[in-house]
């Protein structure tokens, strides 16, 4: 089946210049993991997820120490975090975006999802604008679909 | 794409009940529970026609999340602002002995001025790829009452075409922006014209006018069954029969979504009429909100009575 056909249809995006913050509670209100990034357009020029905005805002050393275990508390976490939530989405966003077209295969998403560690990605039309989302939660639920029939 | 705007959706409760009197108790036959909002009944009954749109607005709480997962499995794209409280709840009661039905509406969640700004920057990225605008309804607490005017102003910087059913003041401001469509509230229309409009002498001079605020179509309802239109064709009376008729309610709603398909499919002018008219009667047959299907509709449309002013 085409992903086209089994996307969920939600536009729910930001753009480079949205504040971290609005991000933030976008995610929270959306109760989403991520976001993609769009421009005036409404093409896809990146995507911010959870991730993206706990990795900036964990101290500095943790990029050296390869992880967050060393944190003796939420202090230094929380203090970076709130003189971030001003800054624009573009500045910590993922660019290089894994996404598909309406016209890949279920198959295809399913095994690039599975391969990139990935929870969701973008769909985009032909000409890149974005349209929608697929999640592994879609391509399983539309397995068991198919079962049931 | 067909964008649809609804700015207080709603959870739409109807019963059925077979003697209804106020200070009752009563068991309801049967409960329907649906999405609602008069932007997203459109952008349901056009998918029931096989038209793809975009639903975008306000939702809240459990009722919000409820209606975007509806909309989603009816493969209507979403684009809501996402606010704190609840989206509201309507209620309906249909007496299905006297053929009354009383309604009960909810005001909705205040909208912050916050979330306000998110849905016209989000409106403004839409519009990139708009081909038809409906906006529709009634506004939540917090939205200033003059947003169809502006929303329409935007709209038309783009040359998209917009379709209008509001009331009071909300409706007042997207005339004076001149929407290509407008479902006229006549009570609101008597109201600020200062003339009774239960003739159609008075209505037709009313609503004549907004021909020269830029409105191409116009329509009001005239006693219950009849819709008076205005098109650039000239002036149409259309009567629908009133027996067969179980529940008006979202009638208009399947009125615009009549309209907007014979535009998309290039109805001449009574043609279009006629299947706007037949949406709504074939609506009204049956309490379930939309359509029983495209070929029920075609049936009734030589059954509209159609009447020209000259």
């Amino acid at each position: 089946m085409r992903i086209g056909d089994l996307m969920d249809r939600d536009l729910t995006s930001v753009t480079e210049n949205t504040p971290l913050k609005e991000a933030i509670e976008m995610l929270s209100q959306h109760n989403l993991t991520g976001l993609p990034v769009v421009d005036e357009m409404g093409f896809l020029v990146g995507f911010i997820s959870e991730k993206d905005i706990i990795k900036a805002s964990l101290p500095s050393y943790c990029e050296y120490l390869e992880g967050a275990t060393f944190i003796p508390d939420f202090d230094q976490f929380s203090e970076k975090l709130r003189k971030k939530v001003m800054e624009p989405v573009g500045k910590y966003m993922t660019r290089k975006v894994i996404y598909f077209s309406e016209d890949d295969s279920d198959l295809h998403a399913a095994l690039s999802l599975i391969q990139q560690g990935l929870k969701m990605a973008p769909v985009v039309r032909e000409d890149g604008v974005f349209v929608g989302m697929v999640s592994r939660a879609h391509l399983i639920e539309h397995i068991m679909c198919d079962e049931d029939e | 794409m067909i964008v649809t705007v609804t700015l207080n959706p709603a959870v739409d409760e109807e019963f059925l009940v077979p003697e209804f009197r106020p200070g009752g108790w009563f068991r309801s036959k049967n409960a329907i529970r649906t999405p609602g909002g008069k932007g997203i009944n459109v952008s349901m009954m056009l998918a029931q026609l096989g038209y793809e749109s975009a639903a975008m607005g306000f939702l809240a709480g459990f009722n919000g999340a409820y209606i975007r997962d509806v909309l989603r499995k009816d493969r209507i794209t979403t684009n809501f602002i996402h606010v704190k409280g609840e989206t509201r709840t309507n209620v309906y009661i249909v007496d299905e002995s006297g053929h009354i039905e009383t309604g009960l509406s909810e005001p909705g969640p205040y909208i912050s001025e916050e979330a306000y700004n998110r849905f016209l920057r989000n409106y403004q990225r839409m519009l990139q790829r708009t081909r038809l605008l409906i906006l529709g309804g009634s506004l939540p607490p917090g939205i200033p009452q003059d947003i169809y005017g502006e929303l329409i102003r935007m709209a038309k910087e783009y040359n998209i075409p917009t379709i209008v059913d509001a009331a009071g003041l909300p409706l007042q401001s997207a005339l004076e922006a001149g929407p290509t469509i407008a479902k006229i509230d006549h009570r609101f229309m008597s109201r600020i014209s200062g003339i009774s409009l239960t003739s159609l002498d008075n209505i037709i001079e009313v609503v004549s006018k907004l021909h020269d605020q830029g409105v191409e179509w116009a329509t009001t309802s005239y006693h219950i069954y009849g819709d008076v239109f205005f098109t650039p064709k000239g002036i149409y009376l259309a009567l629908a029969e009133r027996r067969s008729v179980v529940s008006l309610f979202a009638a208009a709603d399947a009125l615009i979504t009549g309209l907007i398909v014979g535009g998309e499919e290039g109805m001449d002018v009574e043609d279009r009429i006629r299947f706007a008219m037949a949406c709504a009667w074939e609506d009204s047959m049956h309490v379930e909100k939309g359509f029983s299907s495209r070929k029920a509709i075609e049936a009734l449309m030589p059954r509209v009575q159609l009447e020209r002013f000259d």
